[in-house]
């Protein structure tokens, strides 16, 4: 009788946080299918599937934004997997470890922007600005820095045994890739692929900054439809841009919870 | 010598070409620019643009007061919010409906978090419609201003917003990594209460457990860009939007600052990630 009062502010807490953290994307998709949505009204006065079945149409620029948002996604993410996951293990091995990661912490936690604002001057003299190659290649920089880190304890002492190992009975440099290190590694492969994905798909202010405005992804193209203060097609390109994170998130968590 | 290849010196080589050595000479050029030794405004040395924040009614300092109130505000609430959470759901953090529905916030981009701040807290919004249906007011003019404020309040909002998931599943995680349930248990039997277990045991070991990854977060907030950029005041600004405002000036006499901006953020980044860096657990190297 005594936890009665406790489990019902419990539940409350529950209850009030899965509404709150599930808020946002049903807002989003109330205000997608809204007409006239106006104050004071707290429900829409209409709903209509319109905008979804039109604004393929009449946007031309939004199916090109989600074939841009994805095709500079996967690049940044396999290109930043792949050299942070071998990179690492150089890092790891090495005598000034900690140093080696330290430095990697600065692109993983700094402003992409501030950071942005002064390599601009690079890749401008690079010929680099106002191209999608110009933004990979900047997104790279700070994704490669988080992909060092997640791989540096990924490379332990018992690893680097297995490495040795197959190196003594004769493997070379990519026998011992192929056939060992990395069937053991697909697991934190695949994770580091999602999360660089997801810095890749969320990234705004570089891509603005080193796009020039030439490469429109989904983020700029949110960010353009809320400054002409048109809800409706912001609300759908949200939606558009959070199906890929909530698929890749939960996706990584069941990847998680099935092997620890 | 054998567990590390040419492969893996190649890949060490591209990461530092593609990530370290741009950023350490970008950063050297930023120096060289704030001190007149390099760039269109190159006439030789000069302390001249590093006396400018220094002036009467240069905003680079309010700018950096308020990144560091605004993210010191954000971090704490965040917080509380996600201490409380899972002091009190943490089972369904877990592996209930809660661990599903957290996932949520963190898949919102800046420019979304900002939008939706925006459609619930502007004077036409959601709070201010609910506020209507209340009778507290007539007009949207009515509705405290809350986003494009000079507190920051909408930017708090929103990384608010975005950073309780996030916290509330590392305290969590961390709550069975160092045993906090036993610890309890222990404190129980030498007579602490359940106050006294939850203030004296479990918030400082979660506190002292997140303690890097809380720094970490602080640099992040501090140089936020998206939610600020549409959520902001026009002053004071949070050191990212100010920076990229100076650089995309016409005036070239601006440029100084931007790079002056870019280079106190980065000493203050650094001397927090060091502050992070230095509580991390490091595993020994495995030469």
């Amino acid at each position: 009788m005594s936890n009665r009062p406790a489990n019902l502010a419990r539940i409350v807490v529950v209850a009030t946080m899965g509404l709150l953290f599930a808020a946002p994307v049903a807002y989003l998709v109330l205000v997608s299918f809204a007409k006239h949505w106006t104050f004071p009204h707290l429900f829409p006065p209409q709903v209509s599937a319109e905008l979804w079945q039109t604004i393929w149409g009449r946007e031309q620029g939004l199916a090109s934004s989600v074939a841009a948002s994805i095709f500079l996604s996967v690049v940044v993410a396999v290109g930043s997997t792949l050299v942070g996951f071998v990179a690492a293990r150089y890092v790891s091995y090495h005598r000034w470890r900690r140093g080696l990661l330290f430095l990697s912490y600065i692109p993983f936690v700094m402003s992409p922007v501030v950071l942005g604002a002064c390599v601009h001057v690079i890749f401008l003299r690079l010929g680099l600005v106002g191209s999608t190659a110009g933004v990979i290649v900047a997104q790279m920089m700070f994704a490669l820095g988080f992909a060092v880190i997640f791989f540096a304890s990924f490379w332990n002492a018992e690893r680097k045994a297995l490495g040795e190992a197959a190196r003594m009975l004769g493997a070379t440099t990519l026998q011992t890739y192929r056939r060992v290190l990395l069937p053991i590694s697909r697991q934190p492969l695949l994770l580091c692929f999602l999360q660089t994905f997801l810095f890749s798909w969320f990234q705004y202010g570089l891509t603005v900054l080193i796009g020039g405005g030439t490469v429109k992804t989904l983020p700029v193209l949110v960010y353009l439809y809320t400054g002409e203060a048109n809800i409706y097609y912001a609300a759908a390109a949200s939606l558009l841009l959070m199906i890929p994170p909530l698929v890749l998130l939960w996706g990584n968590r069941a990847i998680t919870l099935r092997f620890g | 010598m054998l567990s590390r290849s040419n492969l893996d010196r190649a890949g060490f080589l591209l990461f530092l070409i593609l990530a370290i050595l741009p950023m350490a000479a970008s950063l050297a050029y930023a120096a060289g620019y704030s001190v007149g030794l390099v760039g269109l405004l190159s006439e030789g040395f000069t302390w001249q643009y590093w006396a400018r924040p220094f002036q009467e009614g240069n905003q680079i300092f309010a700018s950096f007061v308020f990144s560091l109130l605004v993210a010191g505000a954000a971090t704490a609430i965040t917080l509380a919010i996600a201490l409380l959470l899972v002091l009190a759901a943490r089972r369904s953090l877990d592996n209930g409906l809660l661990a599903h529905l957290s996932t949520i916030p963190l898949a919102l981009p800046g420019t979304v978090l900002a939008f939706l701040v925006l459609q619930w807290f502007s004077g036409s919004g959601i709070a201010a419609r609910i506020a209507y249906a209340l009778g507290l007011l007539q007009t949207p003019a009515q509705f405290p201003g809350i986003v494009h404020d000079q507190y920051g309040v909408g930017i708090i909002i929103a990384q608010v917003i975005v950073g309780v998931p996030f916290f509330a599943l590392l305290f969590a995680q961390l709550w069975h990594n160092q045993r906090i349930r036993q610890l309890m248990e222990l404190a129980q039997t030498i007579g602490a209460g359940r106050r006294q277990r939850v203030a004296w045991v479990a918030i400082p070991l979660l506190l002292h457990g997140a303690f890097p990854t809380v720094i970490l977060h602080l640099v992040a907030v501090i140089g936020v860009y998206e939610v600020p950029l549409l959520l902001g005041a026009q002053s004071p600004q949070m050191i990212s939007v100010l920076t990229m405002q100076k650089y995309g000036m016409f005036d070239l006499q601006q440029k100084p600052e931007a790079f002056i901006c870019a280079i106190l953020y980065t000493l203050l980044s650094l001397s927090l990630i060091a502050v992070a860096w230095r509580r991390m657990k490091h595993e020994q190297s495995p030469r």
